[in-house]
């Protein structure tokens, strides 16, 4: 039948993309297995040499916390600020809302690079000295918005009848919050902290400008990219890679598991 | 976290009684207007202070001068080849992820069932990994004796194609670093399409074509715009794709302010670039939000 | 009869021959069966209306009928032709969604003249017949150009029905499309549904849960339940003469009772003591147990030296207004089995005096009661 094939095309499209969205990240794996310090393919001896020297290194030590330190940092400030944000953006009719629901994307639709640059000029303007910290702020900016709209999403599907009923059962405004409000929202904001951790983790172009002399993950990697390759670029790459994934597994299974346990 | 936000900050009895005069609605928002306020109003401001501040100087606020964007104007400069350069990649890079991105999008809502949201997972994931260590993934899998050249050898054949350090690697990883952002709002646009109205077009007696030039694809057109929208201005800005995958074989124009800001530490023509790239992105942005009802998009009725 | 009568031919005795015909229709999810085995004949130019509680098949039966599912079993005949595997766009039938599927991004007329457009009539000829459809369906003119989301809810029902008209469809086929609105709205589009079937000469299939919506605008009804037609008729046939004790309770409220055959070949009750009077089931069968099932209008109160085939003493619990009528709530002594409720209504010309817990005698004659063995 006509859709039968047609369905199969649309399958058979959609599974090459992927082949070739993940092409890159197997690639840099493989590369980082390569004992000889440039890149060969195919490899002729294969090493885990380079992965122990990455774990090894006190320099990758720190730089790895700094990028721990900014995703938690960004994580739990964008998601209080974001969980009213989305309340603001969906749940409550006011006047500015539809201003408001354009202005948030504006960071969004915004060129990194040139919003890291931005700031850089305005923290110098202001006299702030450039470090980790004023990272933070920096993914801040760019997070708060996403983490909303995912929040957003959320609290479309809310019933907002449910926090009425809980007024008139004699709740007050901070009881509705933390009994109706925020565990019917914990799907979304669950997400949004999920995002809010990895965004800020694989994030190069703000972290370039605003980290002042601390370095991130993704910003060590560049400057080795463009000079000083050795497989230990690759080695961490798919390491933060792996990472991510075990973070996206752990929060997906712990959302799943938490939402099992609500419906029984 | 209830306590913090419930009475945002409300220190003294006058902020008190305005938080009180504002709706809950305005009262949830300030949070966010601060943040956005400081962190991406301010820093606007200044660089719109820089761009008329004296070249080469870093007197800003205190000198005013339109000699940045004279030079950046000037035809004997190049900025304006990096602008059209970037602009020619972003439009090419808008129409190809528009005709990649729509059959998944189509899949994802319709075709792949209880599969959809494992396969939505596996185009989100690649958003967490740094753009730098994809891109250069495709380094090692193009680069001489990479993995795509050593396979061809070792299969006897001549070798791979020489086409990194080419403007055509930058337009791809453009594409590629881009896909999610314009699959994601087609495919909720495309969800905005009930299917009731398709059942009832076929059953009016319309064919596949006509169905999707009359009612699939006006209904999905705000989330497709979304889509396009976003992947334009993302693309105006990348300087990834051009210095990983292309080797500086064009500038684009993001580049060149960066060039600008640290190569030749010249602050105000970078910022009177950067305002010009924020005037032509915010204008464009706000033109194609203000045409689209966000409620409809994100779901409420 | 050997002469062969032209389709559609007005005949006292004769059936018009039908149009639509089903034969062992059968459809299979996985492993559920949402409809099983099903053979109907639908005449040419009748109002035929399925009716059955949610979850019965009927909304699948009508998909299979539009073309938008493919039956797993059976045939599904149009004109004599096999349709089996006929795509709706190529199907001379039309539904009305119950969400009515408008075009939220066209207007009234452009929904209207969606299926000339189609067809590749231009564009004056399709205003021209999408204007005269509005005429039809009582659209005021200068709705044309309207925002078809703009318009109210009865309105949209008319634009749908427009609609469906515009593409000229032998069958029309409706999906509960006046489940969303209020009463009194729902039974003026009733009526004009009907007098639009009796303009047109169309044949309609229309689908309801409520037998109510189906009784005032059906020539037929058709009474599904899990999966099955379980009877069709004429309103009256289904009302007067249900076939079990299912379609007569979705037909209304009842009064049920079991009764077993004695020794001496007399009834007697098993929920209620007594012996009763039965008419003998409809169709012939010879039963050894059976349910007596009584509507409440055929229960009456006898006074001192009125008679009645069957009688039960009881005491009014509770009365209901039901308008023009009056239903009372009657309590009868049932022995071990404690208590059993008997509905009784009636016009309120002959209304009991006001006031509960009074004593009663109810009484019916077996020709007002259906026997029925399931």
């Amino acid at each position: 039948m006509k859709a039968r094939r047609t369905n199969a095309l649309i399958w058979g499209w959609t599974l090459f993309v992927l082949v070739a969205i993940y092409l890159p990240i197997v690639c840099g794996a493989l590369a980082s297995f390569n004992k000889s310090r440039y890149f060969g393919f195919p490899i002729k001896v294969y090493s885990t040499e380079w992965w122990s020297k990455t774990i090894d290194s006190i320099e990758i030590g720190m730089i790895v916390k700094t990028s721990i330190s900014v995703a938690l940092l960004v994580t739990l400030f964008s998601v209080v600020i974001a969980t009213f944000g989305a309340l603001a953006f969906a749940r409550y009719d006011w006047k500015g809302r539809r201003l408001y629901q354009k202005l948030i994307l504006l960071p969004i639709f915004f060129p990194q690079p040139v919003l890291g640059l931005a700031m850089l000029l305005g923290f110098n303007a202001v006299g702030i000295q450039t470090s980790w910290m004023t990272a933070v702020f920096a993914h801040m900016v760019w997070i708060v918005p996403v983490v909303t709209l995912v929040i957003a999403i959320q609290v479309y599907g809310f019933d907002a009848s449910l926090e009425e009923a809980a007024f008139d059962l004699g709740c007050s405004r901070v009881q509705v919050f933390r009994e109706v409000t925020l565990p019917l929202l914990w799907p979304g904001i669950w997400s949004g902290m999920l995002f809010a951790f990895l965004l800020s983790w694989s994030n190069f172009p703000l972290s370039l400008y605003t980290t002042g002399a601390d370095s991130t993950i993704p910003e060590w990697l560049y400057a080795k990219m463009v000079a000083g390759y050795t497989p230990m670029v690759p080695a961490l790459g798919t390491m933060a890679t792996l990472g991510a994934a075990a973070l996206l597994l752990t929060g997906g299974l712990v959302g799943l598991l938490v939402r099992r346990r609500a419906a029984a | 976290m209830a306590d913090i936000a419930l009475a945002p900050a409300a220190e003294s009895p006058a902020q008190l009684r305005l938080a009180r005069r504002l709706s809950a609605g305005a009262r949830c928002a300030i949070p966010v207007a601060l943040l956005l306020g400081i962190g991406f109003l301010a820093p606007l401001m200044a660089i719109f202070g820089y761009a008329f501040a004296t070249p080469r100087s870093f007197d800003v606020f205190r000198s005013f001068t339109l000699e940045n964007f004279a030079t950046l104007f000037d035809p004997a400069n190049t900025v304006w080849v990096s602008f059209v350069w970037s602009c020619g990649l972003a439009l090419t890079t808008v129409a190809i992820l528009a005709v990649v991105a729509y059959p998944i999008a189509y899949g994802l809502n319709v075709v792949f069932g209880r599969w959809s949201p494992f396969i939505s997972v596996l185009f989100v994931f690649p958003l967490f990994v740094s753009e730098n260590v994809r891109l250069y993934g495709w380094v090692l899998f193009y680069i001489k004796n990479g993995v795509l050249d050593g396979t061809l050898k070792w299969l006897g054949l001549s070798g791979g194609p020489e086409v990194l350090f080419t403007p055509g690697i930058t337009l791809f990883g453009m594409v590629y670093t881009y896909l999610p952002f314009m699959l994601f709002p087609m495919t909720l646009g495309l969800a905005l399409v009930p299917r009731d109205l398709i059942d009832a077009a076929r059953d009016l007696g319309a064919g596949r074509l006509f169905i999707w030039r009359e009612i699939e694809l006006p209904l999905a057109m705000p989330g497709i715009l979304i889509g396009m929208l976003l992947t334009f201005v993302l693309a105006i800005g990348a300087t990834a794709e051009a210095k990983i995958l292309g080797g500086q074989s064009i500038i684009v124009i993001s580049h060149d302010i960066e060039i600008a800001f640290t190569y030749s530490q010249n602050w105000p023509l970078g910022s009177a670039m950067a305002v010009v790239v924020t005037f032509f992105i915010g204008g464009l942005t706000l033109f194609a939000l203000s045409k689209l009802d966000l409620d409809r998009m994100l779901g409420r009725r | 009869m050997l002469q062969t009568l032209p389709a559609g031919a007005p005949g006292a005795e004769t059936p018009a021959a039908p149009i639509l015909q089903l034969v062992g229709v059968r459809k299979t999810f996985g492993g559920f069966t949402a409809v099983q085995g099903i053979d109907l004949d639908v005449r040419e130019g009748e109002f035929l209306t399925i009716v059955g509680p949610s979850g019965s098949g009927k909304t699948t039966l009508l998909r299979m009928l539009a073309g938008m599912d493919t039956p797993s079993e059976g045939n599904i005949t149009l004109h004599g032709e096999l349709i089996n595997d006929i795509p709706p766009n190529r199907r001379p039938t039309c539904l009305v969604f119950q969400s009515l599927a408008l075009f939220p991004h066209k207007s009234v007329g452009e929904n209207i003249a969606f299926p000339l457009k189609v067809k590749g009539v231009d564009a004056a000829a399709r205003k021209a017949r999408a204007l005269e459809l509005m005429r039809v369906v009582r659209l005021p003119e200068d709705y044309f150009d309207k925002n078809v989301m703009k318009c109210s809810g009865g309105e949209r029902q008319r634009v749908a029905l427009a609609r469906a008209f515009a593409y000229d469809p032998e069958v029309l086929f409706f999906d509960e499309p006046l489940s969303a609105l209020d009463y009194k709205l729902k039974k003026a589009l009733e009526k004009e549904l009907k007098d639009l079937h009796r303009e047109t000469g169309k044949t309609f299939i229309y689908i309801t849960h409520s037998l109510e919506e189906a009784m005032v605008m059906s020539d037929r009804i058709g009474v599904m339940r899990a999966g099955r037609l379980v009877q069709v008729g004429t309103p009256e046939e289904i009302y007067g003469a249900p076939v079990d004790r299912f379609v007569s309770e979705f037909v209304g409220e009842v009064n049920t009772i079991r009764v077993k055959r004695e020794a001496d070949g007399g009834w007697a009750g098993v929920d209620v003591p007594g012996r009763f009077t039965l008419a003998p089931p409809r169709d012939g069968t010879a039963l050894d147990e059976a349910f007596v099932v009584v509507r409440p209008e055929f229960m009456r109160f006898l006074g001192p030296g009125d008679s009645a085939d069957n009688r039960l003493e009881g005491i009014v619990y509770n009365e209901y207004s039901l308008g023009s009528r009056i239903q009372y709530q009657i309590r009868v002594d049932a022995g071990a089995a404690g208590e059993k409720v008997f509905l009784v209504e009636l016009s309120r010309s002959r209304a009991l005096p006001p006031g509960t817990d009074r004593a009663v005698t109810l009484g019916w004659d077996a020709a007002d009661a259906f026997t029925l063995g399931s």
